[in-house]
């Protein structure tokens, strides 16, 4: 058994995409204020087993190391946390680290969660601002809006909220709590609603705003705390009217 | 190198495996999803508030009941009322419900909370449902002694009979659990996912409502239920089987 000043990690690794999965186990000590993101940088200055047997740094997605960029996304103990953000005196030993299981693997922790800017270029997930002259300033946004906009322009794109999602599968293709929460950040924008209708009806495509089972795990994973059911509910109030609108004026 | 690089190459035409992305403008599930919705509703919900408060006549006696039966079998164009407002939409609901539950992938394991539970009861009392209905309906529409067309007087023994099993009365009481919960809780998802209760105030609010909702049914058709059970057989008027 490991002293009280030790940390064991599980680690799920697979070399390549197509390779097998297998389990290697770490004993590090621990520092105060220690992270996962840091375990893992301690793992690779000194790549061995908990076995004593040399082995390869591991894999992982990281960059800000302070839950802003959204790279550091994985299973921790079981569910989809940010490593960088997940503090290792909060976590129960041995901390099994493993990577997404919905999106495809690239090595070890590493996943390629590319399909969620596939999904935001679907529902044009912008301001239409760009041409060749100075178009001015745009119209002038009251505090409320700001209010409302301003958590949702916190998503760090994760993919958590789809991880944790009973309905992102590769039987639904769902397009995630994420992206829907962007359609309606950019919808309430004054300037941003210009390619509102064009967005509302990507989501009634295949593996749209339908899809959501309503299950609300999105919401409490979210490790930004996004509003992201209620923009569930009122993203679909817009689409319903959209579709509405569609059938009885076209 | 070259090829380990391409192997990790993320630029967007080279998603092959994981979840597809969003095919806007394509297929008809926004439609089909929304119509299964929309039918538990109206007309399946409406109906089914109908079917409690019409068998509900049952604790009044014997000649309520069949007189509720009388006024239901007598209404003009029964025949094409119960297939357009009841068979075909409960035949959609339930097959469709079934491909839903299908596609979904039930995760309570990993994250055991309480939005989640409730997404997998809607599943599991959706299955108990579509069970128990599709029997229900066998048993008391297509079987036995007929009620349409001047069989009323019978619909109470029918069902006395029927209950003088104790293994059907608990499948009816589980039945009634499992559509209650499931058309209360079917009420709650339509108001959030159609837009109607936005806010999470509003949500939670509606939530308490659903579930009184619920317990109201439940109520309605165990109280149902004691009306045939507590009825003795002197009362109930002998039925020639066909």
């Amino acid at each position: 058994m490991a002293n009280s000043k030790s940390v064991i990690l599980k680690i799920k690794r697979q070399q390549t995409p197509e390779s097998k999965p297998y389990w290697e186990e770490f004993e590090l000590s621990y520092r105060p204020g220690m992270n996962v993101t840091s375990a893992l940088m301690d793992i690779a200055a000194k790549p061995v087993t908990r076995q004593g047997k040399p082995t390869t740094p591991v894999t992982y997605d990281s960059n800000c190391l302070e839950e802003i960029c959204g790279s550091c996304a994985m299973l921790i103990n079981g569910q989809a946390k940010m490593a960088c953000s997940a503090l290792v005196a909060n976590l129960k030993q041995p901390i099994t680290l493993a990577p997404l299981t919905k999106f495809p693997i690239v090595r070890d922790l590493a996943v390629d969660r590319s399909v969620l800017f596939e999904n935001l270029k679907k529902v044009k997930a912008w301001i239409p601002v760009d041409g060749t002259y100075d178009l001015g300033s745009g119209p002038r946004q009251s505090a409320e809006m700001q209010e409302e906009a301003y958590p949702l322009s916190n998503c760090i794109s994760c993919c958590c909220c789809m991880e944790a999602c009973p309905q992102f599968n590769d039987k639904t293709g769902f397009v995630g709590a994420a992206t829907i929460a962007q359609v309606r950040l950019f919808n309430s924008h004054p300037t941003g609603s210009a390619l509102k209708t064009e967005r509302l009806k990507a989501l009634m495509g295949d593996g749209g705003i339908q899809e959501c089972g309503y299950a609300q795990n999105c919401v409490e994973i979210c490790p930004k705390e996004l509003p992201l059911t209620k923009s569930i509910a009122a993203v679909g109030g817009q689409v319903m009217w959209q579709a509405i609108k569609d059938l009885f004026r076209t | 190198m070259a090829s380990s690089a391409s192997s990790i190459d993320t630029s967007s035409a080279r998603i092959k495996q994981g979840v597809a992305p969003l095919r806007a403008g394509q297929g008809y599930s926004f439609v089909l999803r929304r119509l299964h919705s929309l039918s538990g509703i109206v007309p399946i919900g409406a109906f089914l508030i109908e079917h409690f408060i019409s068998n509900s006549e049952a604790t009044k006696g014997v000649q309520a009941y069949n007189d509720q039966v009388k006024f239901l079998t007598s209404l003009p164009f029964v025949h094409v009322l119960e297939w357009v407002f009841i068979f075909l939409p409960l035949l959609y609901h339930g097959i469709y419900g079934l491909y839903i539950w299908y596609k979904g992938d039930s995760n309570v394991g990993e994250y055991p909370w309480t939005g989640n539970w409730l997404y997998t009861s809607q599943r599991w009392t959706g299955i108990i449902a579509f069970i128990y209905i599709a029997y229900h309906v066998i048993d008391m529409r297509f079987l036995g002694v007929h009620l349409m067309g001047g069989g009323y007087q019978n619909a109470f023994s029918k069902v006395w009979f029927d209950f003088q099993s104790p293994w059907t009365i608990a499948f009816y009481v589980i039945g009634i659990v499992a559509v209650s919960w499931h058309f209360a809780y079917g009420v709650w998802l339509f108001a959030a996912k159609w837009g109607l209760t936005i806010g999470d105030q509003a949500r939670r609010k509606f939530g308490y409502i659903c579930a009184a909702l619920a317990i109201l049914l439940i109520g309605i058709g165990l109280w149902t239920i004691t009306g045939f059970v507590q009825t003795p057989a002197n009362q109930v008027p002998y039925v020639e089987h066909d």
